[in-house]
């Protein structure tokens, strides 16, 4: 299938560091992609240039099947890192604006601001200012200006950081609808928990390379090829010499073990019950945040 | 049919601006000022009680009967504002009674003042004056002027002088001012046309330092709000610039219409005339058609010019305070004008004036100046506002380089050499 995004190549270079060096990669339609990186390793270089707000010194984006246009912008909800609304507009104001930059008919947009005013519980509140609203509040109202045109692609740049937890809900909710009603969610974050919960695809940039992309299962199935968890006492410390295994991780009696390739499983557990006290031997995915660690460690290395 | 973006942007930038009170209060308040500036003294006076009533005594019997003629001349001259109402009153002879009773009556407010003349006032030229206020300088004026022309004829006939002969040849010159142009000779400007060149030159002044400094602050508070992005995600940031400069602009044209539609209406011909009397010499100025066209045309290009500065301003800082130490220069090429101005208004052909007025920025505030004045030579005209046209197109090109940049950037004050790599990123 066709996918929604890609970018292919695209680099940027601000004052002789290179901020996004090669990223090439494809977001399928109906998934949500998770744009993955310590601070500073590209990512809002990399959303603002897929949205044209700055342009790439070479490199290409595509959406929907075709390089991108003006006029596709119209078509993606874009919330960016660093968010706001204009303090003295009124709510229902503020949506109308924001719906017809997206180049809705004025006409539409009352009931479509008011519709969304009302899913947010902000209804009695449409003739408020936007000074006069809590945090909260006002969050609900940018996300409410995001959704409001109904975009194909939603881009989300660190859409949870600043949230109190009862819109963190919303917002993952808001993203699940929009994802059931198949279309497309990219969004950035450095907290790979909860990258973890909503990505099907995710991409790992390091210092603007992408370094690890694909599916999210067949990624995790694949680095914990050779990964156990063992929970035992015992002689520990003789782990760390016993032939096969490479890597102990852990504390007090709750490893993970990693395996040399092609060491069997039922071999290495017979080897392990000869001198310890097993009392839990299990093959164990990774964590995204230990692929994230290991992955960001092996490309700074 | 979606409107366009720049028209969605400009007409919230404009919706937001002129619904404050704040803005209504300033557009009204001024021509409001103008107009009670021009037409309450007249109206105060014509309502207050009027004519001034005035006991006068006179001890030598031979002054008071010529001043009465006289005063009946003056009075129609002054104005509406200066009325008298004589009372004869032959000296008593007890003179410090009647003085007593003159004074009470003052108090009791059955006179406003009463005039002593006495033999003193032949020879020493002083005249005694007692009234409740002494502060009616107008109609002290008229009172003195007249007083000393009456004393005056009496003392020059008294030494056998023919007065009517001397005040033939002792009369004061008037200048007879004609403005030679191409056209032929005209009459003199007037102090109306020069009040309205002023006027005009501070209007431009005032709206491009404060539109200017509007479209700053527009700036600054969507960085600092942060909405700048939310909005560059749909619009380009050379939209979003214009749209702002745009609303505004509109703004301004609103502020100014109605300033320039309250001159045009106080000084249509008939309603200050009506209501005031202007002394001699003041002829109320005209805001012509092409004045205006001027007007307009020289207030968008120095809108265009010093906005766009101040937008870069805006979009390369993060709050007012840094960016007041660059708006500062802005606010200096603003000024400048002022320092040339007396000299261009003495002489608007002199070299100073032709030089400064095709200087880019300060065209639109000399130029109207010099047009308001005595229309300049087609030449200077086309090649101001040439160069103008080139330096905005200059400067909103800088603008939009810096600002482009400059919306995504937050946190550390950047250097001057560092805005100037903005404008040469991709």
């Amino acid at each position: 299938m066709q996918p929604t995004l890609e970018l292919q190549g695209l680099r940027k270079r601000f004052d002789g560091t290179l901020a996004v060096d090669d990223v090439t990669l494809a977001v399928p339609p109906g998934t949500v992609f998770g744009l993955l990186g310590p601070n500073g390793a590209g990512k809002t270089t990399t959303i603002r240039m897929l949205m044209d707000i700055i342009g790439p010194d070479s490199g290409e984006v595509r959406v929907f099947g075709h390089p991108r246009t003006r006029a596709d912008l119209d078509r993606i909800g874009y919330l960016p890192e660093e968010r706001g609304l204009y303090r003295k507009m009124t709510l229902r104001e503020q949506l109308i604006f924001l719906g017809e930059l997206h180049g809705l008919p004025k006409k539409t947009l009352g009931a479509k601001a008011d519709g969304w005013l009302e899913r947010m519980g902000l209804a009695d509140r449409a003739k408020a200012k936007v000074e006069e609203l809590s945090k909260g509040m006002q969050q609900k109202v940018q996300l409410a200006g995001t959704m409001l045109h109904d975009p194909d692609l939603l881009v989300l740049d660190e859409p949870f950081s600043g949230l109190d937890p009862i819109n963190q809900v919303l917002f993952k909710d808001t993203l699940a609808q929009h994802k059931a009603a198949s279309k497309t969610v990219l969004f950035s974050t450095h907290v790979m928990e909860q990258a973890e919960r909503l990505c099907d695809h995710i991409a790992l940039i390091a210092r603007g390379r992408v370094v690890l992309a694909g599916e999210l299962a067949a990624i995790k199935r694949e680095m914990g090829a050779n990964s156990y968890r063992l929970v035992a006492t015992g002689d520990l410390e003789r782990l760390r010499r016993t032939p096969g295994i490479v890597e102990v991780a852990g504390s007090n009696g709750d490893l993970r073990l990693r395996a040399e390739t092609g060491v069997d499983g039922a071999r290495l557990l017979r080897e392990l019950v000869s001198f310890l006290e097993v009392h839990e031997f299990r093959s164990a995915e990774p964590t995204l945040e230990e692929i994230f660690v290991k992955v960001v460690h092996d490309a700074n290395a | 049919m979606p409107t366009p973006k720049i028209l969605v942007i400009a007409r919230r930038e404009y919706l937001s601006r002129v619904r404050t009170p704040v803005f209504w209060i300033s557009t009204v308040l001024l021509p409001l000022l103008m107009a009670a500036w021009i037409i309450l003294p007249s109206l105060i006076a014509s309502k207050s009680r009027g004519a001034l009533r005035l006991a006068v005594v006179d001890t030598t019997g031979k002054v008071a009967p010529v001043f009465v003629k006289q005063i009946d001349k003056a009075r129609t001259q002054g104005g509406p504002q200066v009325d008298f109402k004589l009372e004869m009153q032959p000296p008593a002879a007890d003179a410090a009674a009647q003085r007593k009773q003159l004074d009470s009556r003052v108090l009791r407010d059955e006179l406003d003042a009463w005039l002593w003349i006495s033999p003193r006032s032949v020879s020493d030229n002083k005249v005694e004056y007692h009234g409740r206020t002494t502060s009616n300088f107008l109609t002290l004026e008229v009172l003195e002027r007249t007083l000393t022309k009456v004393l005056r004829e009496q003392r020059l006939a008294a030494a056998g002088y023919d007065p009517g002969q001397v005040e033939k040849l002792v009369a004061s010159v008037d200048l007879e001012k004609i403005r030679v142009t191409a056209e032929g000779g005209k009459a003199d400007l007037g102090i109306g046309a020069i009040g309205l060149a002023i006027g005009l030159f501070i209007i431009l002044y005032m709206t491009i330092l404060i539109y200017g400094q509007m479209v700053m602050n527009g700036v600054l508070e969507e960085k600092a709000t942060r909405i700048v992005e939310v909005i560059a995600s749909s619009a380009k940031p050379t939209q979003l610039m214009a749209g702002k400069l745009v609303g505004i602009f509109g703004v301004a044209l609103t502020q100014i219409s109605v300033w320039l539609g309250s001159v045009a209406v106080l000084s249509a011909p008939g309603l200050i005339a009506g209501l005031t009397h202007l002394p001699a010499g003041v002829n109320l100025p005209t805001l012509s058609p092409g004045l205006v066209a001027h007007f307009l045309a020289l207030f968008l290009l120095g809108f265009a010019f010093f906005a766009s500065f101040y937008g870069l301003i805006g979009a390369a800082f993060n709050n007012p305070q840094e960016a007041q130490q660059l708006a500062v220069f802005g606010t200096l090429l603003v000024v400048f004008p002022w320092m040339v101005f007396m000299p261009v208004l003495n002489d608007p052909d002199s070299t100073l004036a032709v030089v400064v007025s095709l200087i880019p920025m300060f065209t639109p505030m000399i130029m109207m100046l010099r047009i308001a004045i005595k229309t300049p030579p087609a030449w200077q005209l086309a090649l101001a506002y040439a160069l103008t046209i080139g330096a905005d197109l200059l400067m909103i090109w800088l603008c939009a380089r810096v600002y482009r940049v400059g919306i995504l950037m937050y946190g550390k004050k950047p250097s001057i050499k560092e805005i100037w790599r903005w404008t040469r990123y991709a």
